[in-house]
């Protein structure tokens, strides 16, 4: 089970004293945030990718993960999100294949859409087309990291024709791909059919909405052949303010709550808590409930908390991780290691990756022959076969 | 069994919305059990749901008690909708509730809009701003609307706008009996959906005959009600092709998440 934080980079006043952080303390904030991730003892750094103020989240993600792997030795890096509509397949093939190199396997990608509306027609795309386009780009992307000399014809980008992706994926082998949606049932159906991840990003969300997209893929995951249901790659998302004493984690987390960009003058902060992740307390109530999330989404991969966000100061966050790493992420191991199947994974390294395309393990997009899903496509094949046949007569 | 849900935004603890539609919903009861057919009702009052209507406006949270109300609509054979009228529009947390609700929420149902205000010169609020409202979320909105100022609580106004809502019910009662022909409980040979059902194209443009509904042929005549729709009289419709209403609410209360009938990745492939 990996543990980590997970960044919007948002550049926002700090609601108690009224000062903003420029684009650039904002950037070596991030940077340092990471590395004190890892000195913290987390697992993973994942960061966003945004084109649009407030945010200073980079426009391609490599560019910042590969100074931070620069720097680091251990920590996993990763995206929320990787946006798969209005980013060319073909640079983060090739952009994500560089940095597995530069930082030695330790990459991994989030897909997402985006639901910037104007972000899409900057880049030539249209937000209407959303799953068209994460569907059509992520399987050129699929390609481009697993088939030299490619030709490719598509609906969203120029015709490539006997291409290959520089350079090619480190030893071979794709980074492990996560897809993150919140409410459309397509992606959890995508990522199940390639035998990828599945993120749900629940940080607004009702862990009942939460769960019921989680078993969509798990139950797909299953049909597709690619292992059980309870073994399929599920990633939750989170938030959490603490501090020893659980009323002075509300008080010093309201004016903040009450004035972040997105859910700020929204909800109350009571309302938030209850509804959704957020858990505003001591490290002990963090404990109690992150470890609860097995019961309603089963053994799971990866758990990203949002820290850095609504104008916190720096320091605070770097103190909000210290009791991630010290307190909260030790215990919460020892919760979700007890009674967890031997033959449930854990989140993807690249050394595993390896190890199970080497042993000719990797997943068959759609299944395998012998699955369910082959079967039933191999009769939808036969039954369109024969209406035409029958027409044509 | 006719499901009826009633949206009505009463900003007061007595207020004339919400007194307006407890009566659309009685007499909406009332002219589906002349006509043989039992109804379930629920109310639900905006006025309880303002906080988290603009909560999900500004901050995309969707509180759970919204989406219970979301469902209801979902659920509902039949609609009845009362706005009280501020400066010649509905009520904004009125309208929010509508604009909020998904796409197609009202596919196949039918609608009856009622308002209320203080003057004769907001009457007309319910057809500029809600019917096409009712119609972007492909309801079908009554002809008859109700709209009760000041005066129709008077002795003297009584009688009409008692005679608006009994005619605005039957209308509302005769649709959905058209358009849910299998709600009676008698009925049980058209099945909803299905390859045999006539498509909905052929019922476009004239009036194609549907298979007689059941439901039909045990009810009572009705005796003095004052509007019976062409679909009772005739057994046709132009605009009902027979159990769309049912297959509409199918269509939009079907779990989307539900890993037997979610829509095959390959499809999505093939494009």
């Amino acid at each position: 089970m990996e543990f980590g934080i997970f960044s919007i980079g948002d550049v926002t006043t700090d609601p108690t004293n009224g000062t903003t952080p420029t684009e650039g303390e904002r950037i070596k904030a991030t940077v340092t945030i990471a590395k004190h991730a890892e000195a913290a003892g987390l697992d993973v750094f994942a960061t966003g990718q945004h084109h649009n103020p407030p945010f200073v989240a980079p426009a391609n993600p490599p560019v910042l993960l590969a100074n931070i792997a620069a720097q680091t030795e251990r920590i996993q890096l990763s995206t929320a999100t990787t946006l798969i509509t209005t980013t060319d397949p073909v640079r983060i093939a090739e952009d994500y294949s560089y940095l597995q190199h530069l930082a030695d396997g330790r990459v991994d990608l989030t897909m997402g859409r985006g639901n910037t509306g104007p972000v899409y027609p900057w880049f030539g795309k249209d937000i209407r087309s959303g799953i068209p386009l994460a569907v059509e780009n992520y399987n050129l992307l699929y390609r481009l990291w697993r088939e030299k000399n490619l030709d490719w014809e598509g609906n969203f980008r120029t015709p490539l024709n006997s291409f290959t992706v520089t350079p090619w994926p480190l030893d071979g082998v794709a980074p492990f791909v996560w897809h993150g949606s919140i409410r459309s049932p397509e992606i959890a159906e995508q990522a199940a059919y390639y035998g990828d991840g599945f993120f749900h990003n629940n940080i607004f969300w009702p862990t009942s909405h939460t769960a019921r997209m989680v078993n969509l893929y798990r139950q797909r995951y299953e049909y597709y052949g690619h292992g059980r249901a309870d073994q399929a790659f599920v990633g939750l998302g989170g938030q959490v303010y603490m501090h020893r004493d659980s009323q002075q984690a509300v008080r010093e987390f309201r004016p903040y709550f009450d004035n972040a960009p997105v859910y700020g003058h929204g909800p109350s902060l009571e309302d938030f808590t209850a509804q959704t992740p957020l858990t505003v307390g001591s490290p002990q109530q963090v404990i109690e409930r992150y470890a609860g999330f097995r019961e309603w989404a089963g053994d799971y991969q990866r758990q990203l908390f949002l820290m850095d966000h609504a104008g916190l100061p720096l320091k605070t966050v770097l103190e909000q991780i210290d009791i991630l790493g010290e307190q909260v992420v030790p215990e919460l191991r020892k919760e979700f290691a007890a009674n967890r199947p031997a033959d449930i994974p854990e989140a993807p390294t690249h050394e595993w990756l390896v190890a199970r395309q080497r042993a000719g393990e990797a997943p068959v997009p759609g299944g395998a022959p012998g699955t369910r899903a082959h079967e039933d496509r191999l009769a939808a094949e036969e039954e369109a076969r024969q209406k035409q046949a029958s027409s044509t007569n | 069994m006719i499901e009826i849900v009633a949206v009505s935004t009463g900003l007061s603890e007595d207020s004339a919305t919400s007194r307006l539609a407890d009566r659309m919903l009685r007499s909406a009861e009332d002219a589906l059990a002349r006509r043989g057919e039992e109804a379930t009702t629920t109310h639900i009052n905006v006025r309880h749901l303002a906080k988290a209507l603009v909560d999900l406006t500004v901050s995309g949270f969707p509180a759970p008690e919204l989406d219970e109300a979301f469902a209801a609509v979902k659920r509902a054979s039949a609609v009845i909708t009362v706005a009280p009228v501020y400066k010649a529009a509905p009520a904004g947390i009125h309208t929010l509730f509508w604009q909020l609700v998904d796409d197609a929420s009202l596919a196949g149902t039918p609608v009856l809009l009622g308002t209320t205000g203080g003057t004769p010169r907001h009457s007309l609020a319910a057809e500029s701003t809600l019917r096409p409202m009712i119609a972007y979320l492909k309801g079908y909105a009554l002809p008859t609307s109700v709209f009760a100022a000041t005066d129709d609580w008077g002795s003297g106004e009584q009688a009409g706008l008692d005679r608006r809502i009994t005619q605005a019910a039957d209308e509302l009662a005769e649709l959905a009996l058209a358009l849910n022909p299998n709600a009676a409980g008698s009925s049980s040979d058209a099945a909803p959906g299905g390859a045999e059902d006539p498509a909905p194209e052929a019922a476009a443009g004239s009036a194609a005959v549907s298979p007689e509904p059941a439901a039909d042929s045990d009810a009572p005549a009705a005796p003095g009600v004052p509007y019976a729709g062409p679909a009772r009289e005739s057994g046709r419709s132009a605009i009902t092709p027979n159990g769309l209403g049912e297959r509409a609410r199918e269509e939009r209360t079907r779990d989307e998440f539900d890993p037997d009938s979610v829509t095959p990745f390959s499809v999505l492939l093939g494009g």
